[in-house]
């Protein structure tokens, strides 16, 4: 398979009051075409910041210091601004987690819904709009012409967030990125946009970047988890081995919190004890090291480099970034 | 589906965004009063000192401090001039001064607020800064200052010019007043739409449909005429109608205490300060203009407030 996406050693930081704020701290990965790829971690661990980083949709006070992205083998971290915007309108999709505030309430679904290949690949405003019809059936509204003319506000919030999702397609894009799509809605609705989503990628064949924070979410849906810490990519593998051979202490905290049937009821979740990373002046060894119960002197002067286990994993890495070799130790499940 | 279901309590809304807000102005009764009576403030404004049988600068001393009448609906004052045709070439006084004040503060206030809320960091610590400068300076104060250190030396160099030249333009100091009270005025009153401006870039530049747009691909000059102009709209038109009214609260102010427009050019100010020498005797002298000045300052406070309602889209909710 061919790869889709590639990123080498990215490296982003704020610019802040006294300072800088590093988000992403030298993040590796690739994608294949087809695949679709769970990202996990923390609030504020960089899993946004990172994966925005791919199409350089950054705040003003963000800059990509290092490292380099590839889509479809063409280089992002060093391209004009208007080849960046013809590429974020043609190959990739994004869809954002807050449905109720990312449509542009001055504009109808149908306009905002077509901005992107009315601007990138010149169709006329007609045609695009029975284009924007038939994705919107595509992704489960009813009534789908009457509702172009309609503004954001008369819809409800799961609507809005097939809109979005439906937004993103429109440019047919061969990588979508979800930010955490779910998180703001109803578990039913949760439930109804995730199978969307999965009957969408094989009907369409595209490469899917799932972000959330609720590592049981993705059971079922994603090929590769990947695990962020403090900027960091602490463990990346196939689904399986995620959840039945987790390798990095940070993975097996995680897992151990999801609650599952035999967890007693008004038992205690084990959560992991401690405050999340200083991203302003990161420790100088392994960025979990100050919550881990494993660690080792090495872990508070070196970094740990992502690297694939010898013999974990089959015909795919499993790569882990940890000093102790923690086969045997973890959940088995 | 789950959603249709969520859905239908707002199915019947089929009105346009527009349409909807002046729907929602209309419904309201006091935003239609005040803006009924400022329509017809403008209307006096421009067309009621051709309307007026009396000039407004025309004396009649045998018919000084009269009563309303037929002849003169708002009675006469105290040197026989009508008083409705006063208070009328007042309205186009306040008039005058408010949209004057208000344009130049929105333009100074737009290049700055939107300099100050693009570029961020030094440029907008200075605007900022600036604005909040200009704004700890009382208005009064530097009105008088103003009047005393610029207003002579004008006068002086326009009748310097007159001797010299004979060109009567030199002779008619009353523009002076006009610039030199919404000059000041639009310097005092800059700061509020400056602030307003910078704060609705800084807000809707960081908004998720702005980033949403980014990532679609849609280019930065798209993004401000579709997604940051038509969001700001709302907050600027309610501070345009604030503002209107009142500046012509500060120009009747200023001329009350002599230091705005002056007699003989009517304003309700200054006809208010002469009013209150006679009222006694002659309350119909003060209470034409001063119920006016009251009417205008109450129906733009009610229109303001029916904009503010109707455009704020998240009372729609
Ligand atoms: N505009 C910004 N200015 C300064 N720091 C920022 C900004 N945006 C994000 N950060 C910082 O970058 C770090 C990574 O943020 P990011 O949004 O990627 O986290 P996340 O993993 O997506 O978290 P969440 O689950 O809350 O979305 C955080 O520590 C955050 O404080
Ligand atoms: S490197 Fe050390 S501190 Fe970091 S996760 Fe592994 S054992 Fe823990
Ligand atoms: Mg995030």
């Amino acid at each position: 398979m061919t790869k889709l996406l590639e990123v080498n050693n990215l490296h982003t930081r704020f610019k802040v009051r006294n300072g800088y704020l590093h988000a992403v701290n030298g993040v590796s990965f690739s994608l294949d075409k087809g695949e679709m790829l769970g990202v996990v971690g923390e609030s504020g661990c960089g899993k946004s910041v990172s994966m925005m980083s791919l199409i350089r949709l950054l705040p003003p006070a963000a800059q990509i210091t290092e490292g380099e992205v590839f889509i479809d083998g063409e280089d992002i971290t060093n391209a004009s601004v208007s080849r960046v915007n013809a590429i974020r309108g043609s190959k990739v999709g994004m869809i954002f987690q807050d449905p109720m505030t990312s449509l542009n309430p001055f504009m109808k679904i149908g306009d905002q819904i077509i901005e992107g290949i009315v601007y990138h690949k010149k169709i006329a405003r007609a045609d695009a709009l029975s284009q924007a019809a038939k994705y919107l059936k595509m992704v489960g509204i009813s009534n789908a012409e009457h509702r172009l003319g309609e503004y954001p506000h008369q819809l409800s919030g799961g609507m809005r967030q097939r809109v979005m999702i439906a937004m993103a397609l429109l440019n047919e894009p061969s990588l979508v990125i979800a930010d955490e799509p779910t998180t703001a809605l109803d578990v039913t609705i949760q439930a109804q946009i995730v199978e969307l989503v999965k009957g969408l990628r094989e009907k369409l064949n595209m490469s899917i970047i799932w972000i959330t924070h609720d590592l049981s979410l993705l059971a079922g849906m994603v090929d590769r988890i990947m695990v962020m810490y403090g900027g960091y990519i602490v463990e990346e593998a196939v689904i399986d081995d995620i959840y039945k051979s987790p390798l990095h202490p940070y993975t097996i905290g995680l897992l151990k919190s999801i609650p599952s049937l035999k967890t007693e009821a008004g038992s205690r979740l084990p959560s992991i004890p401690g405050a999340p990373p200083n991203l302003f002046t990161p420790p100088t060894g392994c960025p979990f090291s100050p919550r881990c119960t494993y660690k080792v002197d090495r872990c508070q002067s070196e970094v740990p480099a992502l690297a694939a286990v010898p013999g974990a994993g089959g015909d795919r890495p499993h790569r882990v970034a940890c000093w102790v070799d923690m086969r045997g130790r973890g959940v088995e499940q | 589906m789950t959603d249709q279901a969520l859905l239908l309590p707002q199915e019947e809304k089929q009105f346009s965004l527009a349409k909807d807000a002046f729907i929602r102005l209309v419904a309201n009764r006091l935003a239609i009063v005040g803006m009924v009576l400022v329509v017809f403030l403008f209307f006096v404004a421009i067309f009621g000192p051709y309307l007026t049988p009396y000039d407004f600068l025309s004396q009649d001393l045998m018919s000084r401090n009269q009563a309303p009448s037929w002849l003169h609906w708002f009675g006469t004052d105290d040197l026989g001039r009508d008083i409705m045709s006063r208070v009328i070439y007042g309205s186009r006084t306040a008039v005058i001064v408010g949209f004057s004040t208000v344009s130049f503060s929105l333009v100074i206030g737009i290049f700055l607020g939107a300099l100050g809320g693009y570029f961020g960091g030094k440029i907008d610590a200075f605007i900022v800064w600036l604005i909040d400068i200009t704004m700890s300076i009382p208005s009064l104060l530097l009105v008088i200052v103003i009047n005393v250190s610029l207003k002579p030396p004008l006068v002086n160099w326009m009748d310097a010019q007159y001797v010299a030249t004979g060109n009567q333009i030199y002779r008619n100091t009353i523009w002076v007043d006009f610039v030199l009270v919404f000059g000041s005025l639009a310097l005092i009153k800059w700061p509020k739409a400056a602030r307003i401006i910078r704060g609705q870039i800084l807000s809707i530049r960081n908004k998720n449909y702005v980033v949403a747009a980014e990532a679609l691909g849609v280019p930065t000059s798209r993004i401000v005429r579709r997604y940051v102009i038509p969001n700001a709209i709302g907050p600027i038109i309610v501070y345009i109608s604030a503002a209107l009214g009142e500046a012509m609260v500060l120009e009747s102010s200023f001329s009350f205490l002599g230091v705005g427009v002056r007699p003989p050019i009517p304003s309700w100010g200054n006809m208010i300060s002469d009013g209150l020498r006679i009222w006694q005797m002659y309350p119909h002298v003060l209470a034409a203009p001063a119920a006016v000045l009251a009417i205008v300052t109450i129906a733009f406070s009610f229109l303001g407030d029916g904009l503010n309602d109707a455009l704020n889209p998240r009372q729609w909710k």
